[in-house]
C-alpha cells in the first residue's frame, strides 16, 4: 500500500463511524434476550397509558381555556382531507370525460438495447 | 499487502491543510445558521400527476420524457408507513428520473396519512382495492394488459401478496426492493413485538391508527447511534452544499413517517411476524391462501448488504419459494434506504435493474 498522509478530517470521520458501529452492535446484543422484549412490552404499555392520561388532561384544560383541542383540530383536518379527496375525484372524473389529451402519448415500441457479445 | 506508517507531511502541506480546515470551520458556522433558519427542503425532480385516488391511496404517473417507451409500464408500491417521494428526491439521485430517462412509463403508488375512519383498513384492502385499482387504472391509461409490479419494504410485501393471489395475471415482472418475506429473520422487530409481551390488540383498540413514533422508536432501537452519528456527520460536512441538501431531504423523508391503520398493523404483527405465515403458505387474504409458488412471473430481488431492517435472509423465499423459473438477485453495498435513493444507487444498482427489466418490458 502506498504511503498514507495523516488526515485529521478522515481520522475524525473514521472515529465517528467506529463509535457508531460499536454502539449499534452493543444494542443488537442487548435486544436479543427475552428480558429486553419484556421491558419493551412494558414500556409500550406505560407509554400508551401515560399518553392517554395526558391527552385527557390537555383536552379538559384547553376546553376550560376555550381553545380548540387536538381532537377538534384532527376532526377539522379530516373534514378538509375529505373535501380535498372529493375535489381530486371530481378533477379526475372531469379529465376523463371528453377532454382532449393535452400531451401526445409516446409510442410503446422501445426495444431493449442489444448487449455486447 | 502491508500497511506502512503515515508519512510526516511537510510544513507547506500542514499549513495548506490548516487553511482549508479554517475555511471549512468558517463555512460550517455560516451554513449552520442557514440550516437552522432554512424552510422545508423541496423534494421531487420529475413532473407527475395524480391518476387515481382512493382514500389513503394515491397513484402518481410520472410524465414520460422519452418519445419511445417500453410497452410494459412500471408500478412501484411504497410502504404504507412512508412517503413515496423517496423514489424521486432530487435530480441526480432519483430512481424515477433514471427510469424515465431509460424509457420506462413509471407509476408510484403512494400513501396519504390514513384518516381515523380508515383505521379498519387491512392488508386485504391494500391488496384487493388499492393495488388492484391502481393496476386497473394503469391498464386503462396505457391500453396494456400487463405491468411490472415492484415494491419497497412493506410495499414489496403487499405487491408480492397481490402477485401471488393474481397469478397468472397482469403482473409481467416482479421487482422487489428490500422486501421482508421470512419474518423470523427480522430480529429486532421480533424482539420489539415479542408475542409474550407485546399486546397488539390493546394497542390497536386504544389507538385505532398506529402513530409513527411507535415504529420510529423501534428503528432507533435497531441503531441507537445513528441519529447522533448523523448529527456529527452533518456538522462535519456542513461546509458542503450537496451533503447538507441530501441530509435535509433524507431527514424530511424520515420525519414524515406516516401512521398506519390498526387492522393492517395487527395483521402484520400476528400473521407475518408471529406466525411467519407468508413463507409457510398459511397467509389468508380475503379468504384466499397466499401461495408464493403460484408466482410464475420473472422475479428480481434487490437487497442491500448492510440493511439493518430487512436482512438478506429475510428476502430469500423470493429466490427459493416462488414458482418462477426466471429469478435474479442483486446484492448491493449500502443500507435499507440507499437502494432506492442517492447517487450511490444511481451508479451501482439502478443500471442493473434497467439491464434486467429492459428485455422483459417489450
Amino acid at each position: 500500500m502506498a504511503n498514507q498522509e495523516f488526515d485529521p478530517f478522515r481520522a475524525w470521520q473514521d472515529l465517528v463511524q467506529k463509535w457508531e458501529i460499536e454502539i449499534n452492535e452493543w444494542s443488537g446484543k442487548m435486544t436479543e434476550n427475552d428480558q429486553f422484549s419484556a421491558m419493551m412490552g412494558q414500556a409500550t404499555k406505560m407509554n400508551l397509558v401515560a399518553q392517554k392520561a395526558w391527552a385527557e388532561r390537555m383536552e379538559t384544560m384547553l376546553a376550560t381555556l376555550n381553545m380548540p383541542t387536538k381532537s377538534q383540530v384532527e376532526d377539522i383536518t379530516e373534514r378538509l382531507d375529505r373535501i380535498e379527496d372529493n375535489i381530486e375525484r371530481m378533477r379526475l372524473a372531469m379529465e376523463q370525460s371528453g377532454k382532449p389529451q393535452a400531451r401526445p402519448e409516446p409510442s410503446r415500441t422501445r426495444k431493449a438495447p442489444k448487449k455486447p457479445k | 499487502m502491508s500497511d506502512t506508517p503515515p508519512t510526516i507531511p511537510s510544513q507547506d502541506e500542514v499549513s495548506d491543510r490548516v487553511r482549508k480546515e479554517v475555511q471549512r470551520a468558517y463555512q460550517r458556522r455560516i451554513k449552520g445558521l442557514d440550516f437552522l433558519l432554512a424552510e422545508r427542503v423541496h423534494v421531487g425532480a420529475m413532473e407527475k400527476e395524480v391518476v387515481y385516488r382512493d382514500g389513503t391511496a394515491m397513484l402518481y404517473r410520472y410524465l414520460p420524457v422519452e418519445d419511445e417507451i417500453y410497452r410494459v409500464p412500471l408500478m412501484i408500491v411504497t410502504p404504507p408507513s412512508n412517503k413515496g417521494y423517496i423514489f424521486d428526491l432530487a435530480s441526480g439521485q432519483s430512481f424515477v428520473e433514471f427510469m424515465l430517462q431509460r424509457g420506462y412509463d413509471v407509476y408510484i403508488l403512494d400513501w396519504n396519512s390514513p384518516r381515523k375512519d380508515e383505521a379498519s383498513l387491512d392488508i386485504a384492502d391494500y391488496v384487493d382495492d388499492f393495488i388492484a385499482g391502481s393496476i386497473a387504472k394503469i391498464c386503462e391509461i396505457t391500453g396494456e394488459e400487463e405491468v411490472t409490479l415492484g415494491g419497497y419494504c412493506m410495499g414489496g410485501v403487499l405487491a408480492l401478496i397481490y402477485t401471488a393471489l393474481n397469478s397468472p395475471g397482469p403482473v409481467k415482472n416482479f421487482v422487489s426492493f428490500a422486501t421482508p418475506v421470512d419474518f423470523t429473520h427480522m430480529h429486532l422487530f421480533q424482539a420489539w413485538a415479542n408475542r409474550d409481551h407485546f399486546d397488539v390488540d390493546e394497542l390497536v383498540e386504544e389507538l385505532g391508527l398506529i402513530p409513527p413514533e411507535l415504529m420510529l422508536g423501534a428503528f432507533d432501537l435497531a441503531r441507537p447511534a445513528n441519529r447522533t452519528a448523523g448529527q456529527i456527520n452533518l456538522w462535519t460536512n456542513m461546509w458542503s452544499e450537496d451533503f447538507v441538501k441530501s441530509y435535509r431531504m433524507f431527514d424530511r423523508w424520515a420525519a414524515e413517517t406516516l401512521p398506519v391503520p390498526g387492522a393492517y398493523f395487527r395483521t402484520q404483527i400476528k400473521e407475518l411476524m408471529w406466525k411467519n405465515a407468508l413463507p409457510a403458505g398459511e397467509l389468508q387474504i380475503g379468504g384466499r391462501t397466499v401461495d408464493l409458488g403460484s408466482i410464475t412471473a420473472p422475479v428480481l430481488n434487490i437487497v442491500a448488504m448492510h440493511d439493518h431492517i430487512v436482512s438478506h435472509e429475510a428476502t430469500q423465499p423470493l429466490m427459493t419459494q416462488t414458482g418462477s423459473s426466471d429469478r435474479k438477485e442483486i446484492v448491493s453495498k449500502g443500507g435499507h434506504v440507499s437502494l432506492v435513493a442517492g447517487p450511490a444507487a444511481l451508479r451501482r444498482v439502478w443500471p442493473l435493474i434497467d439491464d434486467w427489466l429492459a428485455e422483459r418490458s417489450t
